[in-house]
């Protein structure tokens, strides 16, 4: 005979069989008389237990439907099924090279969540170690995630906790970049679009609204939509204040790869180079040439130069102070 | 596997299992261990568990299995002969991990990997909430992954392939100069943002990751070194416990940092409406000199103490490069 333990995955099997073969929705008086000796005897107990295996069922991802009856001596009370369309993997049609690209995939790539290998185990793969692939990619979890894509695709609002405050979304799409989720969407209560790093969320509050309650732009792909990030220095329009900096010979090869050879104004004997930089957005400019610190002098504008002087004068003048 | 699983954890690899099992029909039970990752012991008690289950009355077989002498036998498939749909977070794992992997260096779109994501993404639509499949300019069913690398990144993923042996130019930012080295490329991979070269180094005999973007050049020696050695997928050492921190308060316009770097801790500062103080790690004292500097008047920090010495230092030496 099964252990203890045993006869919990036994209750559960059987439900499981039951609720999917039987012709008809079944009420939990009629569930727990079929499976009787497996639920306890008191109505109140059968109740509870039965609940505790529905919610088990759900958290695999079993859909349990739910109707209430309307008539007769049970009015009132739910029947439960589960259909088998619902619960039945769709047939994906992969062929035998996709299905191994996916299982590559799936190994190539780390987040720290099994859910990708359970999922090719659903599609009959089976997963290699990964130990002797070329290149893989830490992608990061993230419990948001799986709520935030459903919602993308079903233009469903989001309303979750950020940096303090509620924020009511209409989300367009995610992104990873640089290592981090994002979620770029229409901002209800701003009237803007706006940009939200999905490890800010707060815990527990994320919530997903009706679904159709807006449209997504045309073709929008939220690589574009992403705001300007500093470090992007080099992508700017051209139209604005441009500085000149001498980058020494340590860190040229690398600037001229971030910024272009397009960009290089002039290359000196020791290996130094000369390069132009959009200096429009001059916190930005100025973040990105301290980065390099003494690597890197601005020759001009006098304006930008002078900036960058007293900041630094500034800052070698604290530690008297 | 540490203590017993728990019912639903054993019911979920059940259901996993079994219509795999019953579209093999027969196979050794080490197999069906090693391919779900569970001692054999544990396998053969839940598929012996399963087999007493069914319908009421219980009379009828009808999860049809049994193990017999080291094998697994299947006979008639009538119940759970399909597996259970994905749930969310599956799919979602699945999609993220396909699109990471186009990503990849060598990644073709038009290969098995560009057409089993087509066929993914629109079968999650389908069985997601809603349908994606009526905006068909929609290629990325909502998500994007970014895995920008740096141009060298493609070289050194050929490299190896090739178990070829490079000479490298590379900028070492704890000792702020270039300097030369040979190396055999062993891995490559993206984490947070960055491209890492897994090699080994020649000089100290070892193995050592290199970031790629401080790579400034490569040229192949022509001697190709093969390896018998694992390659352990690299860990998340660059999120250690072990590296110390620093507790540095920004202003508003300093937030970036947030954005930019991976941080323990936000909260407010009271008193100072718009400011929050962040706890980050900080994995060269330099790198953490070299930030205040760029921050300037934006920040101030709460931890460790005398930074502010070594600001003022080193905002001297980069001050110097005007004068000379």
């Amino acid at each position: 005979m099964a252990t203890k333990r045993g006869d919990r995955v036994e209750r559960l099997t059987n439900l499981l069989a039951l609720l999917l073969e039987t012709p008809e929705p079944l009420t939990q008086v009629q569930i727990t008389a079929e499976l009787a000796p497996h639920y306890p005897d008191g109505a109140r107990a059968r109740r509870g237990a039965f609940e505790r295996d529905k919610a088990a069922l759900r958290d695999l991802g079993v859909p349990i439907d739910i109707e209430t009856v309307d008539a007769g001596s049970e009015a009132g009370s739910s029947r439960y099924r589960i259909q088998r369309r619902k619960y039945e993997l769709a047939d994906l049609q992969l062929e035998v090279d996709e299905m191994r690209a996916l299982q590559v995939a799936v190994a190539a790539v780390r987040s720290g969540s099994s859910a990708g290998r359970d999922a090719i185990w659903k599609l009959g793969g089976e997963l290699s170690s990964g130990d002797r692939l070329p290149v893989s990619a830490v992608v990061p979890d993230r419990p948001e995630l799986p709520v935030l894509r459903a919602a993308v695709a079903s233009r469903s609002p989001i309303r979750f906790g950020y940096r303090g405050e509620s924020r009511h979304v209409e989300p367009y799409g995610l992104l990873l970049r640089g290592g981090f989720w994002y979620v770029v969407g229409h901002d209800r209560d701003r009237g803007e679009q706006r940009t939200f790093r999905v490890d800010r969320f707060g815990s527990d509050s994320l919530e997903a609204g009706e679904p159709d309650s807006f449209e997504r732009p045309p073709s929008f792909d939220p690589r574009d939509a992403f705001p300007a990030d500093p470090k992007q220095i080099g992508h700017a329009p051209a139209d604005g204040v441009e500085a000149m900096v001498r980058i020494d010979v340590t860190r040229a090869a690398a600037i001229e790869r971030e910024l272009g050879a397009d960009r290089v104004l002039a290359r000196h004997p020791d290996g130094s180079v000369d390069v132009t930089v959009p200096a429009t957005n001059l916190a930005a400019f100025r973040s990105w040439v301290l980065g390099l610190l003494d690597h890197a002098v601005v020759l001009g504008p006098d304006d930008v130069r002078d900036g960058i002087v007293s900041w630094l004068r500034e800052l070698s003048g604290r530690a008297a102070s | 596997m540490s203590g017993p699983r728990r019912a639903e954890e054993r019911l979920g690899r059940l259901l996993v299992m079994l219509p795999w099992l019953m579209e093999v029909g027969e196979v050794p039970l080490a197999d069906v261990a090693a391919r779900y990752d569970l001692p054999e012991s544990e396998v053969q008690e839940d598929l012996e568990l399963v087999a007493m289950c069914g319908l009421p009355p219980f009379v009828d077989e009808m999860i049809d299995v049994f193990v017999d002498d080291g094998i697994v036998f299947v006979g008639i498939p009538r119940l759970f002969t399909r597996p259970l749909r994905l749930t969310a977070p599956e799919g979602f794992s699945l999609l993220a991990s396909a699109r990471a992997a186009m990503e990849l260096p060598g990644a073709d779109p038009d290969g098995p990997l560009g057409r089993g994501l087509r066929k993914l993404a629109s079968a999650l639509s389908d069985v997601g909430v809603h349908s994606d499949v009526a905006d068909s300019s929609d290629d990325t069913a909502g998500v994007a992954i970014d895995l920008a690398r740096p141009a060298l990144t493609d070289d050194l993923a050929e490299a190896v392939a090739e178990n070829a042996e490079l000479r490298i130019t590379y900028y070492s930012p704890a000792r702020d100069e270039l300097g030369e080295r040979t190396i055999v490329p062993r891995h490559v991979f993206a984490d947070s943002g960055n491209w890492y070269v897994v090699a080994d180094d020649e000089s100290s005999g070892q193995r050592r990751t290199f970031r790629i973007d401080r790579i400034e050049s490569v040229v192949a020696t022509g001697r190709s070194v093969e390896t018998t050695e694992p390659i352990a997928a690299p860990g998340q050492f660059f999120t250690d416990a072990d590296v110390p921190r620093a507790v540095i308060r920004l202003a508003p316009a300093a937030q970036w940092v947030v954005e930019q770097y991976p941080v323990d801790d936000v909260r407010d500062v009271d008193g100072r409406p718009g400011w929050v103080e962040v706890r980050l790690p900080v994995a060269t004292p330099r790198w953490l000199t070299r930030l205040l500097i760029r921050l300037g008047p934006d920040a101030v920090v709460v931890e460790p103490d005398g930074m502010a010495a070594d600001v003022a230092a080193m905002a001297a030496q980069v001050l110097a490069a005007y004068t000379r």
